[in-house]
């Protein structure tokens, strides 16, 4: 299970990572790679440890054991900031849109090697300042006008809707120009056109220009077939991976969803069907 | 013809002494407060340090005129950098806990600086304040202060007839306004660049901030330690007024009172902190006016009772300040 | 690691100095812990910290100087007086002030300017019913007793034994009974206490008694072993107090207890090395370094600071 599939180098290589809170096994010697320029799903049932590990990766929380490899350098242990800034970001299952800013502010917020986010350059190099801006400007529109909030451009985004946030949050993590994406429950909450836009523009962005993403899901259509592979968790460890086909058909899968073989986790039934307009839907698309 | 109990005297509107004096207040205090509007209002960390800061600021320059003998604008510059200085090393221990636990860290670095202020006798001058070190060393900080201010009040003001007595302290004022004025503006330009577009993400949620590849701690240090500065130049300025300090000037009491103009202020601009320093020092100096048969222990007790009462119920039931927007506020978190 | 530095300033300064100091620590120590209990047992339902608990501090002593000097009556009636009235300011507070706030979902900023409003508008309050000359009670400040080559006052005893005695009645009462267990969850944790079924309601207004009561009785009893009141005898006692709040672990009665005991004893050993105007310096900097090495303190656990 830790082989990286011929074709592909991994770009995640995540090794034995172990997590506990206060008693709880969260993270139990989870172990797999992601291939780069892949698209990569993330599944499991409920309490599988699937947003913990995420946030170990990402560096919100320390693991206790482990090691982390990001693009052939170790990232274990390294605060947030540091990973983004190597071309790695993330999304989150409750959206962080900054409510009190508008729109066009978060999206800029995320454009990266901004001189005038450094006070001595923001001083000294006038000219480059204002360059850098208005490329993000730019940069922002276009991805704004992609997921159809460009009208919303200069409102706060406290004012959109639940599914417009979690757009905002996508199209954010894109300003980055990240290598990496990972997208916690990027489907829920979105009407399905959207939806389908949205991983148009995965599938544009890892074929055109070989981002990888990882993303965890419940919504298994888009699982089945939007994703190259497939990984599998339960109970805090990785107890399957393949392509999708392989991995639908793969007892252990089967078990974990359905039954239950511990006391700590509920099982979930069977997959859930796609979400419908959440929250006075999306406009337009 | 009944007399009423309460006389109060109107004199005071045409007092220009009254008037200057409170614009002194006001204007020291602005500057003061716009290190705390740069802290609490766009960044969200609860710094109750800034008395502290404004005697560092203070005492240090003080001292390098006086004991060291530099000369006076060297002086005021090292000052802003000791300040600055240690406004970083304060921040980096701290800055890391969450905010109430920063604010009472925060208050007490303040009490220690208070402390030394009160104990180092020989370093500054103890209870006694630092007129007995100039004193001792026959150097007086506020001279070349004087010079300029003697300067200002013979060719601009007396030519256009303020020169008498009641204008005395008129050229502090016009030097304290144009500084807090210029600060403000730069403050204001420096909160809508990239810069203070992180600041500001940083106040609403730091985990996004930190998601977008932000540094969150380092600019929390260059927010300390930039408001540490504003609290060191306030500093000077009051040394210019009162022309000796010593702890007491230094008491948390001051930092609270900053905390009263930041929310009537609104919290929300830098030009608030400017009404809000008006407004504080006006009801303030103006209790004097108010005839009260009450000692005058009562009545500073009034004075504050009633600043405290107004923080109360600005907080219960306007918390984005007199003049704050409702949806930049980011109080209820 | 307290032990070791108790011997080595034995070793240093002498058994006797070191021996004395700590009775002097213990009689500060015992009003710390006091003060420190009823803030920490505070601090889990505002979850911040109480800028006017020192305050809070301050109006028991006025109480009580009122009962035993204009009034005169005997101190043990007034304490009691103290305890009461200071403690049913607390349940005042918290149905005019905090319980309103916290059914508005109030942030913590606003909520800690609130608890700053309130400590200045106590402080000013008693200043100005009361005046700002220093004001002593009627105990007996002149006796002492000397004991194994030890002096302390006759009052600064009766202050200890006191103290002693209601710090172990209430930690008794926090640990062996089901109110005290309610207590100490609220302190710690208040929304997971609030999903196991406790009465917070009723829960909460008795612990703002108590630590109200307790901080009173603290400020009676700093005043009678000190001798000294002045409006800002309680302020000055907040950052010791907090300090032994953070070293105990906030939210932690026990390690409220300890802190305060430990804090007392801090400040008067390092009159041994230092000179005592900076006693209180000392709880400063012990605040600082427990901020800084562990921020839950001895006993607290790692939550997210």
């Amino acid at each position: 299970m830790t082989e990286a599939r011929a074709g592909g180098k991994p770009i995640l290589n995540v090794e034995d990572v172990h997590l506990s809170f206060g008693g709880i096994k969260a993270v139990n010697g989870a172990t797999f790679d992601v291939r780069e320029g892949s698209i990569t799903a993330l599944i499991g049932p409920n309490g599988a440890g699937k947003t913990t590990l995420f946030n170990v990766i990402t560096g919100f929380y320390k693991a206790q054991a482990g090691e982390i490899t990001y693009n052939g350098e170790s990232i274990f242990g390294k605060p947030p900031y540091a990973i983004t800034k190597r071309g790695m970001v993330r999304t989150f299952q409750i959206t962080k849109a900054l409510g009190a800013m508008p729109v066009i502010d978060n999206m800029l917020l995320a454009a990266p090697r901004n001189p005038g986010e450094n006070l001595a350059t923001l001083l000294a190099r006038r000219r480059a300042v204002r360059q850098r801006e208005r490329e993000a400007y730019e940069h922002a529109y276009e991805l704004l006008r992609t997921f159809n909030l460009e009208d919303k451009a200069n409102d706060y985004a406290a004012t959109l809707s639940g599914g417009q946030r979690k757009l905002l949050e996508l199209a954010r993590a894109l300003m980055t120009e990240p290598r990496m994406v990972l997208l916690d429950e990027p489907m829920a909450g979105i009407n399905p056109s959207l939806g389908r836009r949205l991983l148009e523009h995965m599938e544009r962005l890892r074929t055109e220009e070989g981002v990888t993403f990882l993303f965890v899901e419940h919504d298994m259509e888009v699982v089945m077939n939007h994703s190259d592979e497939v990984i599998v968790m339960a109970l805090g460890r990785v107890i399957a991976r393949g392509t999708p086909e392989e991995v639908r058909s793969d007892q252990r899968v089967v078990d974990a969803y359905l039954g239950g073989s511990s006391e700590t986790d509920v099982p979930e039934g069977p997959p859930t069907p796609p979400p419908t307009e959440a929250e006075g839907g999306v406009q337009g698309g | 013809m009944i007399s009423l109990p309460l006389a109060i005297s109107f004199d005071f509107l045409t007092a220009w002494e009254f008037w200057i004096g409170v614009g002194v207040l006001a204007g020291i205090y602005g500057i003061f407060v716009l290190g705390l509007q740069l802290n609490v209002g766009y960044t969200g960390i609860v710094n109750f340090g800034q008395a502290g800061f404004m005697a560092i600021g203070a005492y240090s320059a003080i001292i390098l005129v006086v004991e060291v003998g530099l000369p006076f604008l060297l002086a005021l510059l090292l000052s802003i950098l000791i300040t600055m200085a240690i406004g970083v090393l304060i921040g980096m221990p701290s800055l890391r806990l969450r905010a109430d636990y920063f604010a009472i860290a925060t208050i007490a670095f303040s009490e220690i600086v208070r402390d030394i202020a009160q104990n180092a006798r020989g370093l500054t001058g103890g209870n006694q304040g630092t007129l007995s070190l100039e004193l001792e060393n026959d150097v007086f900080f506020t001279d070349p202060w004087f010079k300029v201010s003697d300067w200002i009040a013979e060719n601009v003001l007396d030519p256009i007839g303020l020169g008498g007595r009641e204008f005395e302290n008129l050229p502090l004022l016009i030097v304290v306004w144009i500084a807090l004025g210029l600060l403000a503006i730069g403050m204001t330009l420096l909160i809508r660049s990239p810069w203070g577009r992180v600041l500001r993400a940083i106040r609403e949620d730091e985990d996004a901030a930190r998601a977008l590849g932000k540094n969150v701690f380092s600019y929390k240090l260059q927010s300390l330690a930039i408001a540490a500065g504003l609290g060191a130049i306030a500093g000077w300025f009051l040394a210019f007024n009162l022309q000796s300090v010593s702890q007491d000037n230094f008491e948390p009491l001051y930092t609270f009172l900053g905390y009263a103009i930041l929310v009537l202020g609104g919290m929300a601009t830098f030009g608030g902190v400017l009404v809000g320093s008006i407004i504080l020092w006006t009801v303030l100096e103006g209790f004097r006016f108010l005839d009260l048969p009450l000692s005058a222990d009562k009545q500073a007790a009034l004075r504050f009772m009633v600043v405290g009462v107004v923080l109360i119920l600005l907080m219960a039931f306007r918390p984005q300040g007199a003049f704050g927007k409702r949806e930049e506020m980011v109080l209820g978190d | 690691m307290l032990a070791i530095i108790a011997l080595l300033l034995i070793i240093a300064e002498g058994l006797q100095p070191f021996a004395q100091r700590s009775v002097n620590g213990l009689v500060a120590g015992s009003y710390f812990a006091l003060g420190a209990i009823g803030l920490t047992l505070v601090y889990g339902i505002l979850k911040l910290v109480n800028f006017a608990h020192g305050d809070t501090l301050t109006l028991g002593a006025y109480i009580g100087f009122f009962f035993n000097v204009t009034l005169g009556l005997p101190i043990f009636l007034a304490i009691l007086f103290a305890v009461v009235l200071v403690g049913l300011f607390g349940v005042a507070t918290e149905k005019v002030m905090w319980r309103p706030m916290r059914r508005k979902r109030a942030g913590m900023l606003q909520l800690l300017l609130m608890a700053l409003g309130l400590a200045f508008v106590l402080r000013n309050a008693i200043q100005f019913v009361a005046g700002t000359q220093p004001r002593a009670l009627d105990v007996d400040v002149t006796s002492t007793y000397t004991f194994l080559d030890l002096t302390i006052g006759r009052t600064e005893l009766y202050v200890v034994i006191t103290g002693f005695v209601v710090l172990s009645a209430v930690a008794w009462m926090l640990r062996s009974t089901r109110l005290g267990r309610e207590m100490r969850a609220l302190a710690d944790n208040f929304d997971l206490a609030e999903t196991t079924g406790i009465d917070t309601g009723r829960v909460v207004y008795i612990t703002w008694f108590l630590a109200a009561g307790l901080a009173g009785l603290a400020g009676v009893l700093v005043v009678a072993s000190s001798g000294s009141l002045n409006p800002n005898t309680g302020f000055f006692l907040l950052l010791p107090i907090f300090a032994a709040v953070v070293l105990g672990g906030i939210g932690n009665a026990f390690g409220a207890l300890a802190g305060g005991i430990v804090i007392g004893l801090a400040q008067e050993w390092s009159t041994l090395v230092f000179a005592p105007e900076w006693k209180v310096a000392v709880s400063f900097v012990v605040l600082i370094i427990v901020l800084i090495i562990r921020p839950q303190g001895i006993f607290g656990r790692e939550r997210t600071l």
